[in-house]
């Protein structure tokens, strides 16, 4: 037994389809969570973003009007946003690895894709949890860090700092 | 001038392990065998949900081919993209595939009216045909051949592979 309180995590599930929702939402029940809010939107997270301080947000992409890439560019970067920190969880029914790096260069801290699995959810669950990344400032983007292991532990390019520069000339 | 551009690299106080307690010791086995049960019995509604989801793709596939614009593929696509995420957690995965197919046409042609109406109702029609006659097996010989030949002519038509 993990022995995590999940009764005491606000969590926000946004998702415009009412059945994905209603089974991710059945799944954080089953958990122990108690404080789930739901937004069939990105214009209705973001006020619940502001008026419930969720904990996690477990975010679908395709959505009409705001997608969930939009949504979390804002929940990250916007001057009124609650709370830039909000751990991310992406959900989504896009696969390819181009969306992974999308979903990762937009501010999104876990990539999730569907279907949905019980055991998909608790990971990234446990993934926030235990392994939260470290945050990262530069010209171009706030955000988790983008490198799932340590920045002093990578050994690849500099992309950043040569973004950075290209970006500044 | 200077080219620098400070980085800041912070990690912010981890206040969701503070609120949940608890420690890390693989996956809680007890937690999935309840969220396990809990899904069982959203089963019952399986089938009306991937109905409603079926319901929803014919409307947006009338609007599509009565409008072919920007606003009716995209949600076009977004009613398929919803049931490629969605039915094979709804148990029904050649549903799942078709739909994908139908994404990738719509996805990759490069304007609204160079997507076939035809192709797209062949695919809309397939879902439907799978649904109604509820075939959940991928093995189903009749039901893969249709699904193969659907994304035999989505790459014909795309050059890519549907993903």
């Amino acid at each position: 037994m993990s022995g995590y309180r999940f009764d005491r995590l606000k969590i926000l599930v946004v998702d415009d389809n009412a059945h994905m929702r209603k089974l991710v939402v059945t799944i954080l029940q089953a958990f122990g969570a108690i404080q789930i809010f739901e937004a069939p939107d990105g214009e209705r997270a973001w006020i619940l973003l502001r008026d419930a301080n969720p904990d996690v947000v477990i975010l679908d992409w395709m959505m009409e009007g705001m997608s969930g890439l939009e949504f979390v560019k804002q929940v990250r970067t916007s001057p009124q946003t609650p709370n830039p920190f909000v751990p991310v969880i992406m959900l989504t029914g896009h696969t390819h690895i181009d969306h992974v790096r999308q979903a990762r260069d937009a501010g999104v801290n876990e990539f999730l894709a569907k279907p949905v699995s019980v055991k998909a959810i608790l990971t990234r669950l446990i993934s926030v949890i235990e392994h939260p990344r470290p945050y990262v400032r530069t010209k171009s983007y706030f955000g988790p860090c983008r490198r799932r292991r340590g920045a002093d532990e990578y050994r690849g390019p500099e992309r950043r700092a040569v973004a950075d520069a290209t970006a500044l000339e | 001038m200077s080219k620098e551009h400070p980085i800041e690299l912070f990690m912010p106080p981890n206040m969701l392990k503070a609120k949940v307690g608890g420690t890390i010791g693989g996956l809680d086995m007890a937690a999935v065998k309840r969220a396990e049960a809990a899904m069982e019995t959203l089963k019952a509604d399986f089938s009306d949900w991937v109905g409603s989801d079926v319901a929803r793709l014919s409307e947006c596939r009338d609007r599509f081919a009565a409008e072919q614009d920007a606003d009716a593929r995209d949600a076009l696509f977004r009613a398929g993209h919803d049931i490629k995420g969605q039915a094979t957690t709804f148990e029904f995965p050649l549903v799942a595939r078709v739909a994908a197919s139908l994404c990738h046409l719509l996805e990759s042609l490069p304007s609204p009216e160079s997507v076939p109406l035809l192709l797209v109702d062949a695919h809309v029609t397939a879902i439907r045909i799978i649904v109604r006659d509820k075939i959940k097996d991928t093995t189903n010989r009749m039901a893969l051949e249709l699904v193969e030949e659907l994304e035999a002519r989505v790459v014909e038509m795309t050059g890519r592979p549907v993903v």
